[in-house]
C-alpha cells in the first residue's frame, strides 16, 4: 500500500517501508543497548561489593582459587568465535551460503566449548556462589554472561538450521546479521568480565 | 567425581539437549521461498495475558531461590510449579505467535483495522 492509496489522517499509519535499517536489526540494537544497562548494573555491584570489603583483599574464599590459564584460553575461543561469525556474515552477504554454514557451524562449536570449558571451571573452583561476596558477585558475573552465550548459542542454532534449508541469500539474512551483532556484543562483554574478574586483581 | 562436577555436568547436557531441540525444530518445512509473505501494512500483536503468565512464573522460580533450605539450590514447592508455568508460558506463547502469524499470511488478522 502506497501512501497515494489512502487520503491523509484515515487509518492506522503506513509502515515505514524505507529501505534503510531493517526492524529486525533495529531491534536486535535496542534489546543489546538495554542489554548493556544490565551489565552495567552487574559491573557496578562486583565493584560495590569488592569496595565494601576493603581493606580486606578481595580474592575467592578459603580453598578456592581462579584459574587464569583456562579463563584466558576461554576468551581466546570466544574472540576467535566472533571472528568466524562475522566470516560468516562477509559470506552471506556475497551468497555464499556454503561457507555460511561452515563458518556457523564452527561459531557454534566454539561457543558450546567456551560454556563446557565454563562449567568445568566452575567445577574446579572450590568454592560456590554462596560462599562470601566474592563467589556470589563471580557467579552472577559471569553466570549471567554464560547464560547469554548459552542463547547466543542457541541463536547461532537457529541461523545453522535455517541455512541449511536455504532460507538465506545475499539480500535475505536479516537473522544473521542480527545474530551477528548479538554475538559480538557477548564476546565484547566477556572481554570486561575477564578483565575485571582475572586481571584487575 | 564430586557432586559439584555431575551437577555442572548434567547442566552442560541439558544445554545440548535445549539446542539439538532447536536445531530439530528450525530443519523442518521447506525453504524459505515457499512460506508466503503476510500482506503490508501495520499488524500489531492481539492483547495477551501471557506475559503476566510468564512473569508470574519467574516471580515462583526467584522466590523458590530466595527462600530455600540451608542444603537445597532452591525451594522445590516454589522453583518447580514455576518452571512449569515458565516453560508452559513460553510454549504457549510461541503458538499463539505462530498461530497470529498465520492469521495475518491468510488475511485475516485485524479485520477490525484498516491496512
Amino acid at each position: 500500500m502506497t501512501a497515494q492509496a489512502r487520503p491523509a489522517g484515515e487509518g492506522p499509519p503506513i509502515a515505514n517501508g524505507s529501505p534503510g535499517m531493517p526492524t529486525a536489526l533495529v531491534g536486535m540494537l535496542l534489546f543489546i543497548a538495554s542489554e548493556v544497562m544490565f551489565f552495567g548494573g552487574l559491573f557496578a555491584t562486583y565493584f560495590n561489593a569488592r569496595a565494601s570489603v576493603a581493606p580486606e583483599p578481595w580474592e575467592p574464599p578459603p580453598g578456592g582459587h581462579l584459574d587464569l590459564a583456562l579463563a584466558a584460553v576461554l576468551t581466546a575461543i570466544l574472540v576467535a568465535s566472533s571472528f568466524t561469525m562475522q566470516f560468516g556474515v562477509w559470506a552471506i552477504r556475497r551468497g555464499d551460503t556454503g561457507k555460511l554454514k561452515m563458518w556457523t557451524a564452527i561459531t557454534l562449536a566454539l561457543g558450546v566449548l567456551f560454556l563446557g570449558g565454563q562449567l568445568y571451571d566452575y567445577s574446579e573452583l572450590g568454592f560456590g556462589i554462596s560462599d562470601g561476596v566474592f563467589g556470589t558477585v563471580f557467579y552472577t558475573l559471569t553466570g549471567f554472561h554464560g547464560a547469554h552465550v548459552f542463547g547466543g548459542a542457541v541463536g547461532l542454532t537457529i541461523i545453522l538450521a535455517r541455512t541449511m534449508r536455504g532460507q538465506f541469500s545475499a539480500r535475505n539474512h536479516v537473522a544473521v546479521e542480527a545474530v551477528s551483532v548479538y554475538w559480538h556484543f557477548v564476546d565484547v562483554v566477556w572481554i570486561g568480565v575477564f578483565s575485571t574478574i582475572y586481571l584487575l586483581r | 567425581m564430586s557432586d559439584t562436577a555431575i551437577g555442572f555436568g548434567l547442566i552442560g547436557i541439558g544445554m545440548l539437549v535445549v539446542l539439538g531441540i532447536v536445531f530439530v525444530v528450525f530443519s523442518r518445512g521447506g525453504p524459505a521461498e515457499a512460506r508466503p509473505k503476510p500482506p503490508q501494512g501495520v499488524h500489531l500483536p492481539s492483547p495477551s495475558f501471557l506475559p503476566v503468565v510468564l512473569s508470574l512464573g519467574g516471580a515462583l522460580i526467584g522466590s523458590g531461590l530466595a527462600f530455600r533450605g540451608d542444603n537445597e539450590i532452591a525451594n522445590p514447592f516454589l522453583a518447580i510449579p514455576g518452571l512449569l508455568v515458565f516453560v508452559a508460558g513460553c510454549v504457549w506463547w510461541v503458538r499463539a505467535a505462530n498461530h497470529e502469524w498465520r492469521d495475518t499470511e491468510h488475511g485475516s488478522h485485524g479485520d477490525e483495522a484498516t491496512h
